[in-house]
């Protein structure tokens, strides 16, 4: 291998970085757009048909746009909200638009295949709109919602790898740029395993997480 | 009945287009006839440099190919006779890795790699700290740094073959920040940097010219010069010598300095000279 421990470690460090305040952000954007598709549709709790007819498709939109090319177009956008669009940094802010409306589809299908008779059941009692989706929505959800966003994690660091377009580093960027465009393939294997491992580690967690929701509730 | 003359007439094609082959085939050896593998962006020097060629009893065929060939291979398969689009350090590589033993007979231009700025407009003006964009694939990354090791900002590593890389910094006495990005991101991050390395295609896409460059690569940069190049066999044609010759005269450096706005340098090394290109790569010792 051609390339040294620092800059490994430092694109470990990158990664990790990308994928842990990009998913924060992803996923609260994915829950406020996932549940909003879902309460507003057709005979839902909340319906409203020019929320949901507006939602959808940015929803759309934002899902068709190749990363690469997201990365390149908010380049203005991104420089307003964090100052630069280059680095690490810059690049978490086309992350989160990136995986924000896939979360929001992955937390709409959860969202979905909770029990209708449980509303049902809810409104009977009384319980406003902002009760069901908090008491009975999601808590019903939560297992199957962890492992979307379990997904979604896995989806984020493999758009990690983009994120070199606009210096932002990380495993992905120095499999391309040191492995794949040196032809060094002790790097590619390295950086490649690696992230098997942080793939292999993030479902494991996901699917015990998962599993102690599931039977504690 | 009508097979019949259709089958004559194929037939009588035939043995004239073998024919006619055959005449030329025969005359190959006196043959004018030179055909030249280049890219689409030189044609239009090309197509000046026919006119020349003509009247001096050449006939020179331009064949225009596309990305996905390499021009190297059609020369080593002996479908082209000479060809222009590669720089010296590209052809290195190519023979290295393909075992062809192809060679340089005459320099044509380089396409120099530039440091532009929307802030500054002065190389005083790289402080300690300041941010460089250059491009992050290796080729233009390390041209990247040995256009700043040129200009005294830093010096590349002992190990330097060509490739840029963070590793490959020796010296950064004043802790520039280097940023990697895509080649053609580079013009589109210049407010975000103090500077860019722009290279000369993208810096032309993006509606830049060289003459805007505060620093940008010279005939010193000899591993990125660009060539002639023909099989090693080949290397003493009078005929291919003749159109280096025309190629560097002086109404084709003075067409190609008017047809690219100045964005191309036309230049004019021995082959002795070009030959210790890889010097270029150590020079800081």
């Amino acid at each position: 291998m051609e390339v040294s421990r620092e800059i490994i470690l430092g694109a470990i460090w990158e990664t990790l970085y990308m994928v842990s305040i990009g998913l924060f952000f992803g996923a609260t954007l994915g829950l406020i757009l996932g549940i909003t598709l879902v309460v507003t549709r057709k005979g839902h709790i909340l319906e409203n048909r020019w929320v949901f007819g507006i939602v959808n498709p940015i929803v759309n939109i934002f899902r068709s746009i190749p990363f690469i090319i997201l990365l390149v177009a908010i380049i203005p956008f991104t420089r307003l909200i964090v100052g630069t669009a280059i680095g690490t940094t810059a690049a978490i802010v086309p992350l989160v638009l990136h995986i924000g409306p896939y979360i929001s589809r992955l937390i709409e299908n959860s969202l979905l295949e909770v029990d209708e008779g449980i509303i049902e059941a809810a409104k009977a009692m009384g319980a406003t709109p902002w009760q069901i989706i908090r008491k009975f929505l999601i808590p019903e959800a939560f297992p199957s919602l962890i492992l979307s966003v379990t997904t979604a994690t896995i989806g984020l660091i493999g758009a990690t790898a983009m994120a070199g377009a606009v210096g932002g580093g990380g495993l992905g960027d120095v499999a391309i740029t040191y492995g794949y465009q040196r032809f060094d393939e002790m790097t590619i294997l390295v950086t490649v395993i690696l992230l098997v491992a942080f793939v292999q580690l993030i479902q494991t967690i996901g699917n015990r997480l998962e599993r102690h929701f599931r039977h504690s509730s | 009945m009508k097979k019949w003359h259709l089958l004559l007439i194929l037939a009588l094609t035939t043995v004239l287009l073998t024919a006619c082959n055959g005449t030329n085939k025969a005359q190959g050896e006196e043959s004018t006839n030179v055909k030249v593998g280049i890219r689409s962006s030189e044609v239009k020097t090309w197509e000046f440099i026919a006119e020349q060629a003509e009247k001096e009893g050449i006939n020179l065929e331009l064949v225009t190919l596309s990305a996905q060939v390499d021009p190297n291979q059609t020369l080593a398969d002996g479908d082209i006779d000479i060809n222009a689009f590669q720089h010296v350090a590209y052809l290195d590589l190519f023979n290295t890795n393909n075992g062809t033993d192809i060679v340089p007979i005459g320099t044509t231009i380089i396409a120099p790699l530039g440091l532009y700025s929307s802030k500054h407009d002065s190389l005083d003006d790289v402080k300690d700290g300041a941010t460089i964009a250059v491009p992050s694939d290796p080729s233009n990354w390390g041209r990247a740094l040995l256009l700043l090791q040129e200009n005294g900002i830093l010096t590349v590593s002992d190990d330097f073959d060509g490739n840029g890389g963070e590793d490959r910094i020796k010296e950064n006495p004043k802790n520039l920040k280097i940023v990697p990005v895509d080649g053609a991101t580079t013009p589109r991050v210049m407010e975000d940097t103090d500077f860019a390395i722009i290279n000369n295609g993208v810096a032309v896409q993006a509606g830049l010219y060289l003459k805007d460059a505060i620093i940008h690569e010279s005939d010193t940069a000899k591993p990125f010069i660009n060539i002639i190049a023909t099989n090693a066999e080949d290397a003493e044609n009078e005929i291919y010598q003749k159109i280096v010759e025309i190629y560097q005269n002086e109404e084709t450096s003075k067409f190609i300095e008017e047809t690219y706005s100045g964005n191309y340098i036309p230049v004019k090394l021995t082959l002795e000279e070009l030959s210790t290109w890889k010097e270029v790569y150590s020079y800081n010792d």
